[in-house]
């Protein structure tokens, strides 16, 4: 079990990634309007 | 031609670099005009002359342009309307660059030389779906020179960056406009990027308190399930050590609004409910941190990193819905103060348009506001005409003509094209400005159910912070290791939840108020809503509000029949496909002519029930009001010939006839009135009945049988009314027959309706009802019912007659439609359900959980997921009054 010793401190690390992922979606508005994408994947422009 | 074009005006930015984009579309009347530096946009406000040249774009634009006659009768008139209107069109309108900078900035980015972006922030009116969204972008990106437009169908609004040497904002607000929409710049941008930010942040906290949430929840799981020594000592350490540095970031970050309000607090030594939150979580976080790093110590070897985290995970939510919901309710009176512009064009005495800011307009000024922009003040057309939406005003959804002469609201939207008005009221004076303070004072003004809870919510807060000390000693004291006596205190401390007891009521009612304005029902006073619910008796007036204030034709009598309106129009559908002969339809024109010279109510009435019988062809017939003399009392009568046109009737009909038929003297009134001519009585028995009649030197021409105009939807809203369990009362001023009449057709019984009634009458009905244990809501005009209306439990003012800020009532129905009567009780009445059930729900759930805490019965996590769970649920319970569903539609 001496792999936990490098997986716990891995999944911290990637929380921190995500969270990271997260605020760069969030800072190009992707999730201020949710409905309006939904519309356009169904119209084809 | 030209001049349909030319009359819509809109102000075109050309830049000086046209390319033949610019060109194609518009044809820059002054470009020998040197405005502004070259490689800027140049403004200026161009006409479109040469029809050939104008583009595809501009094409539907005539289409949608009311047809305006070049050779009107009126045409004096018309040439210096339309002189006005464009002078100054090429005359520079000075800070018209600086307006479009209001809402532009220019890009930074990176483009590839002699490229200069800019990035417009606009407000979209006219969206109804996400697909409308997609609508105006495709719209404004076909514009040359557009690099690319963003609209957000929740907000409503547009980011568009276009390139200043390639296209302009007029282009692509006319594509917008040709598109169905309205386009008007967002000059609260800054605001709003501010906004925005704090938006994104507040999501941004709620995903990291989410995210570390589950991982802590990973790192902890295995401490529940291992038996005994199952884990290892040092692995235990790991985990903890984990859980620890993902509550960090929740404790740092996600958690500063209650920090800062904590603080708040603290400093003007207040309190609110996030002080007893602050302080449960910094408990929780220094137990659980001084037994991660020293499991020997005085709080025992238990962490609570998880049910911290979850906590302030749901915590946060539930914050989140409820902003989300009160920006949801808030929406509609923000967007009503958003309408009026910013700066208007005011005719200078020089005669050219200038712009000027709203705050310096005076009455009495003269102000050009262009097709798709609000109008600034109440005031009058003075020239031109345009097709005018007052929805919010009015509540009527359908744009409305107006011409010269009219007058306009401030707040309502000019759609069609650019008119002269002339200043009457700004500012506070303007019906606008009324809506808005009503509807400000309804959202601030407190209820009493809510201003008792928040009394009840403060000293509930001390008792907590009492009851989870005294606790936590208890525990303490008794034995329990200091650890768990503390977490003890932190459960009562995160378990209360005041937040639900004193949303309880404004959040409905917030909700309910806000779905009635987008209605064109605006509530005074929250309390009202607390009676309305309990009315159980209705009591109507009649004229202007369960009739119209005009009357209506019914039947009319001639020598050659009787022509039924109410049932042959309903077959036929149109007064054109009436079977009228010539004869009576001479006799209508005469009877329209000579009523139209008096402001009788019938005579209005007669005047304009006939008006469908002439046919837009037909020149009218023109008289001058000094022919005719009014008796009092009695009628009109006309002396001399009624000068007829040559063109009076159409042309199939033999015209020569006409000489001999037009009749020298006329008489329009009563039937004593008109039999007073003639020895004996002319006018036969079967129209006695009638209240206006025609005759003539020869004899009896006509009858008119007009009627009261019952509110299409009085007899259902009554209906609805007497469903729901409520009585129906009529109370009117009037005589007895129409009164009586009025009461059948709404199928009411005698007992039910009143005639001959003065105000105090009135009044005294009301008394009558209250004493006998009714509660009474009374309908009228909020005018001339004043005193009723005032000693009723709950008053609808209606009709848009009414001053508005004179209304005393509490309700002011504005849509016109009496349908909203029914609905808005029945929307009272289910609010007032939804506040019992919140209040129930969050009394209970204080009741049971607080005892629960102080036995030390319910763990942390467990009373995180309660308070979160139990406000949210207050707020979603009063979301569903917001939805328009609550409301029937009115059946057709």
């Amino acid at each position: 079990m001496e792999i936990l010793y490098l997986l716990v401190p891995l999944s911290v690390v990637l929380v921190l990634i995500i969270l990271a992922g997260l605020w760069w979606a969030i800072e190009r508005g992707q999730f201020e309007d949710l409905e309006g994408e939904a519309e356009r994947i169904l119209k084809d422009d | 031609m030209i001049r349909r074009i030319k009359s819509c005006l809109i102000i075109e930015f050309v830049s000086k670099t046209t390319n033949n984009n610019v060109n194609s579309l518009v044809a820059a009347q002054a470009n020998n005009q040197t405005a502004g530096t070259p490689s800027e946009p140049r403004v200026n406000a161009s006409l479109l002359h040469d029809h050939s040249r104008q583009s595809r774009l501009l094409q539907p634009l005539q289409t949608i342009q009311p047809l305006q006659q070049d050779a009107s009768p009126q045409s004096a008139r018309q040439s210096t309307t339309h002189s006005r209107l464009e002078q100054g069109e090429g005359a520079p309108i000075g800070e018209l660059t600086q307006d479009w900078r209001e809402f532009s900035e220019p890009v930074p980015e990176p483009t590839p030389a002699g490229a200069k972006l800019f990035s417009s922030q606009v407000l979209i009116d006219g969206m109804h779906c996400s697909a409308c969204a997609l609508n105006v972008e495709r719209a404004v990106r076909a514009v040359p020179g557009v690099r690319s437009a963003q609209v957000n169908a929740a907000s409503h609004r547009a980011q568009v960056i276009w390139d200043a040497e390639l296209a302009d904002p007029a282009q692509w607000f006319l594509a917008i406009k040709l598109a169905g929409y309205r386009a008007s710049p967002a000059v609260d941008w800054r605001e709003e990027r501010g906004r925005k930010k704090e938006g994104r942040l507040a999501l941004w906290r709620l995903l990291v308190a989410g995210f570390c949430m589950m991982q802590v929840m990973m790192y902890t799981y295995p401490a529940y399930i291992a038996k005994e020594g199952e884990i290892s000592a040092d692995m235990t350490l790991l985990l903890r050590w984990a859980s620890w540095v993902l509550t960090l970031p929740v404790m740092v970050f996600s958690c500063t609004p209650f920090w800062k309000n904590a603080w708040r607090d603290i400093k003007r030594s207040q309190i609110s409910m996030d002080l007893p939150v602050a302080l449960g979580l910094l408990i929780t976080f220094a137990v659980s941190t001084a037994s991660t790093f020293d499991d020997q110590g005085i709080f025992g070897n238990l962490v609570y990193f998880d049910s911290l985290t979850m906590f302030v995970f749901f915590l946060l939510a539930s914050r989140w819905l409820e902003v989300k919901m009160r920006n949801q309710t808030a929406g509609s009176l923000e967007k009503l103060t958003r309408r009026l512009p910013v700066s208007v064009e005011r005719l200078s005495e020089s005669g050219e348009f200038t712009r000027v800011g709203l705050k310096d307009l005076k009455p009495g000024d003269i102000v050009r506001t262009h097709a798709a922009e609000a109008f600034p003040c109440d005031g009058e057309i003075l020239e031109g005409e345009a097709w005018v939406e007052e929805a919010l005003m009015t509540g009527e959804s359908k744009p409305i003509q107006k011409t010269v002469g009219q007058p306009v609201l401030a707040g309502s939207h000019n759609l069609s094209q650019s008119v002269l008005v002339r200043v009457k009221a700004l500012g506070k004076e303007t019906r606008f400005a009324e809506i808005v303070k009503l509807m400000e004072q309804a959202s601030l003004n407190k209820p009493n159910i809510v201003l008792l809870a928040d009394r009840v919510a403060t000293p509930f807060l001390w008792v907590v912070l009492a009851l989870a000390t005294l606790s936590t000693l208890f525990w303490w004291l008794w034995g329990s290791d200091p650890s768990k006596a503390l977490m003890i205190g932190v459960s009562v401390l995160i378990v209360t939840c005041p937040c639900a007891l004193s949303l309880a009521a404004p959040a409905a009612m917030l909700a309910a108020t806000g779905n009635l304005a987008r209605h064109a029902v605006y509530i005074r006073d929250l309390n009202s809503i607390e009676k309305m619910a309990l009315v159980d008796h209705t009591v109507f007036d009649k004229t202007g509000t369960l009739t119209r204030d005009s009357q209506r034709l019914l039947k009319i009598y001639t020598p050659q029949g009787m022509l039924d309106l109410e049932q042959d129009i309903g077959a036929r559908s149109s007064t054109k496909h009436l079977p009228f002969t010539y004869e009576q339809l001479k006799t209508f024109q005469w009877a329209r002519a000579i009523a139209a010279q008096s402001w009788h109510p019938l005579s209005r009435a007669l005047s304009a029930s006939l008006n469908p019988f002439i046919t837009p062809g037909q020149a009218e017939t023109d008289l001058s009001a000094s022919l005719v003399t009014e008796l009092a009392g009695q009628g009109l009568e006309l002396r001399g010939k009624l000068p007829v046109q040559d063109n009076l009737f159409s042309k199939e009909l033999p015209l020569a006839e006409d000489q001999n038929n037009t009749p020298a003297d006329l008489r329009l009134g009563s039937s004593r009135f008109c039999n007073s001519w003639f020895a004996n009585t002319v006018i036969p028995p079967q129209a006695s009945s009638c209240q206006v009649h025609l005759v003539d030197r020869a004899g009896w021409r006509a009858s008119f049988l007009l009627s009261e105009d019952i509110r299409i939807d009085a007899l259902i809203s009554v209906q609805e009314l007497r469903n729901m369990g409520l009585g129906v009362e009529l109370l009117s001023g009037d005589q007895e027959a129409p009164v009586q009449w009025v009461a059948k057709q709404l199928q009411l019984g005698e007992e039910c309706s009143r005639a001959k009634c003065t105000p105090s009458d009135k009044l005294a009905r009301v008394s009558e009802l209250q004493k006998s244990g009714k509660t009474v809501a009374t309908i009228g005009d909020g005018f001339n019912d004043m005193p009723a209306l005032a000693k009723s439990d709950v008053s609808f003012a209606f009709g848009q007659a009414v001053p508005f800020a004179q209304a005393k009532a509490d309700v002011v129905v504005l849509s016109n439609q009496l349908w909203a009567v029914p609905q808005t009780i029945l929307l009272a009445q289910k609010t007032m359900r939804i506040v019992k059930y919140n209040f129930i729900w969050a009394g209970l759930y204080n009741f049971i959980c607080i005892p629960l805490a102080v036995m030390g019965w319910l763990p942390p996590w467990a009373s995180g997921i309660g308070m979160a769970l139990s406000s949210t649920l207050v707020v979603l319970n009063s979301l569903q009054l917001a939805r328009s569903s609550v409301l029937k539609s009115r059946p057709s």
